[in-house]
């Protein structure tokens, strides 16, 4: 499986998704034209990278200075898709965020509750 | 659009820090982002508050960008236009608002949502936003249906009002404020 690289744009961030180093990171800004369509790619290969794994540990880095609603929405099925392989995988979540940053903050807080069986660790940058 | 429109924005709220009116694309608000960027740095704004008047431009923005467009493909009348203004008062609080023509279909749509939203006090408001995240719906619409409550989380208070122009047609003007001093709520 090829390890997939999205450069950052004004608008959309830095992806790296990382097959054998089972890390995946998404940094930056977030708020695309066509949200849904911009992180198919990374849906897909998420959803590949588990049908490729057997019982793997997997790390997921998401470093997010601001979003638009639709990107809130597609981190939100993103983390339902990571709840679906939480028992098979190993899975840790990082939300990195800025201590003055107190959106980004609220923004994690609510997928720890939203996602009680994930591991979600905030972790101030 | 007339113009005086934008004076009546301008006149009310002091200084301000971005004023646009016109044909909206992403490579405009992306560039107009920058600039709001490079404003809240020269001025020492708090990281907390310049990404919440980050996500409110972006928000009303891409919402208009959005309204123009469905209109594009369904209906003859092409209103690709409208008004964005970044200002600040005397005492410092901030205000991101929008105003822009609608449909009567589009009026019917958000409409329920403001006024939803108007009677929720804050904790009412987030499990909102979460129910509606989770539930999935309305995601044909292109924002994912939580944009109004997005800019809800985001700001201290909303105003809003719709002004006919005819029968299908009328002024959405939505106006989004962050208070420097959270008490006035």
């Amino acid at each position: 499986m090829n390890n997939l690289n999205i450069q950052e744009t004004k608008y959309t961030p830095k992806i790296d998704l990382d097959f054998e180093n089972n890390t995946v990171s998404i940094i930056g800004k977030s708020y695309p034209e066509n949200t849904f369509e911009f992180y198919e790619p990374v849906i897909k290969w998420i959803e590949e990278y588990f049908n490729n794994t057997e019982k793997d540990t997997i790390s997921i880095n998401f470093e997010i200075i601001y979003f638009n609603s639709s990107s809130s929405k597609l981190f939100f099925d993103l983390f339902d898709l990571l709840e679906e392989n939480n028992e098979t995988n190993t899975i840790v979540i990082n939300w990195i965020y800025d201590e003055e940053n107190e959106s980004a903050l609220e923004a994690g807080e609510d997928f720890q509750e939203d996602f009680e069986n994930l591991t979600i660790n905030l972790v101030i940058k | 659009m007339n113009i005086n429109e934008i004076q009546n924005l301008v006149e009310r709220d002091g200084i301000v820090f971005l004023s646009y009116g016109g044909f909206l694309s992403q490579a405009l608000i992306s560039a107009m982002t920058e600039a709001l960027e490079k404003e809240a740095n020269e001025n020492g704004i708090g990281l907390g508050m310049s990404n919440n008047i980050f996500t409110l431009f972006i928000e009303l923005s891409q919402n208009m960008m959005n309204y123009s467009k469905s209109r594009d493909q369904n209906s003859a009348e092409v209103i690709p236009e409208g008004l964005i203004l970044v200002s600040k008062d005397e005492k410092g609080n901030y205000y991101i608002q929008s105003q822009n023509i609608i449909t009567l279909k589009d009026k019917d749509k958000i409409e329920p949502k403001l006024k939803e939203i108007q009677s929720l006090d804050k904790d009412g408001l987030k499990k909102r936003y979460r129910e509606l995240r989770r539930s999935g719906k309305n995601t044909h619409e292109k924002g994912g249906g939580i944009g109004f409550y997005e800019i809800a989380k985001r700001c201290d208070n909303i105003k809003y009002n719709f002004k006919k122009i005819n029968e299908n047609k009328y002024y959405f003007h939505i106006k989004t404020m962050i208070y420097i001093n959270k008490k006035e709520k």
